[in-house]
C-alpha cells in the first residue's frame, strides 16, 4: 500500500521529457564538453605570459618592446606575413585550432589573448 | 597607374587577404611534410623568400595570376594525412562524444524500478 502510493508518487516526481528538442549544431556544442582535454581553464594571467613568452621568442622582435597591448604591425614593426607566423606559433603553443577567418583578424597581442582566453579548447 | 579609387584599394586589400591566407596554409603544410623542426626552419625560410621575391609587385592582374599559381602549387603539394588537432573537423576526436541532447538525464531511482 505504502510502496503503491510512493510508486505513484515517484512517477509524477520525474519530469518526463518536454517535446522534441533538437540539438541544433550550434558551433559550441560540436566541441567536446564532456572531456577531460581544455579542463584546465587558463587564468587570464597565464594566457597573458605564454602569449608574451611566444611573441619575446620570434626572432625578428624586440623583447623589451612588447607589452600586452602591443600591435604587431604598428608597434613592432613587423609585416602581415611576420603576423601571419606568430599567430600559427600562438596555435602551436595553446593547442589550438583557428580558422582562417579568424586568424586573419588576429593582429595584435590583445586580440590574441583575448581570443586565446575566451577558446573553450585552449590548454 | 596608382588611382587610390576604392574598388582598387577593396581589390588590393582582398588580394592581401588571399595571399595571408595562401602563407598560413602553406606554412602548415610545411609543418606536415617537414616533421623535425630543423628540417622545418630551412623550409620555412625558403618559403618565406618566395613570398618576398614578389613582395613589390604593383600590377593588379600580375598579382591575380601568382595568387592563382601559388594557391595551384599548394593544392599541388597538400600532405594527404595532415596533423590536425584532435578535437577540430578531420581530427581523431572530432564529435566522438558529442553532447547528450537536453531533457534527457539520468533517473537516480537506485533499482527501485518505479
Amino acid at each position: 500500500m505504502a510502496s503503491a502510493l510512493r510508486s505513484s508518487i515517484l512517477r509524477h516526481i520525474r519530469v518526463p521529457i518536454s517535446g522534441t528538442l533538437n540539438l541544433n549544431g550550434s558551433r559550441l556544442w560540436t566541441f567536446r564538453s564532456m572531456s577531460s582535454h581544455g579542463d584546465d581553464h587558463l587564468d587570464k594571467q597565464e594566457v597573458v605570459d605564454r602569449v608574451l613568452d611566444v611573441v619575446k621568442s620570434f626572432p625578428k622582435v624586440d623583447p623589451s618592446k612588447v607589452t600586452p597591448d602591443v600591435h604587431f604591425q604598428k608597434d613592432l614593426g613587423l609585416d602581415s606575413l611576420d603576423t601571419v607566423e606568430i599567430v600559427m606559433a600562438i596555435e602551436e603553443e595553446f593547442k589550438l585550432e583557428i580558422p582562417d577567418k579568424e586568424a586573419d583578424k588576429i593582429d595584435s597581442c590583445p586580440l590574441a589573448i583575448e581570443y586565446i582566453y575566451n577558446h573553450p579548447m585552449s590548454s | 597607374m596608382s588611382v587610390a579609387t576604392a574598388s582598387y584599394l577593396a581589390r588590393r586589400a582582398a588580394q592581401k587577404e588571399r595571399v595571408r591566407t595562401l602563407y598560413r596554409r602553406a606554412l602548415k603544410d610545411t609543418l606536415n611534410w617537414a616533421v623535425h623542426r630543423h628540417l622545418f626552419y630551412s623550409d620555412a625560410d625558403a618559403l618565406r623568400e618566395k613570398f618576398e621575391a614578389n613582395r613589390h609587385v604593383e600590377d593588379i592582374e600580375l598579382i591575380d595570376r601568382m595568387i592563382a599559381a601559388g594557391e595551384a602549387s599548394y593544392n599541388k603539394w597538400r600532405h594527404p594525412d595532415p596533423y590536425i588537432v584532435p578535437w577540430a573537423p578531420g581530427g581523431t576526436k572530432f564529435c566522438r562524444n558529442p553532447t547528450p541532447p537536453p531533457g534527457i538525464e539520468i533517473i537516480y531511482d537506485y533499482g527501485r524500478e518505479g
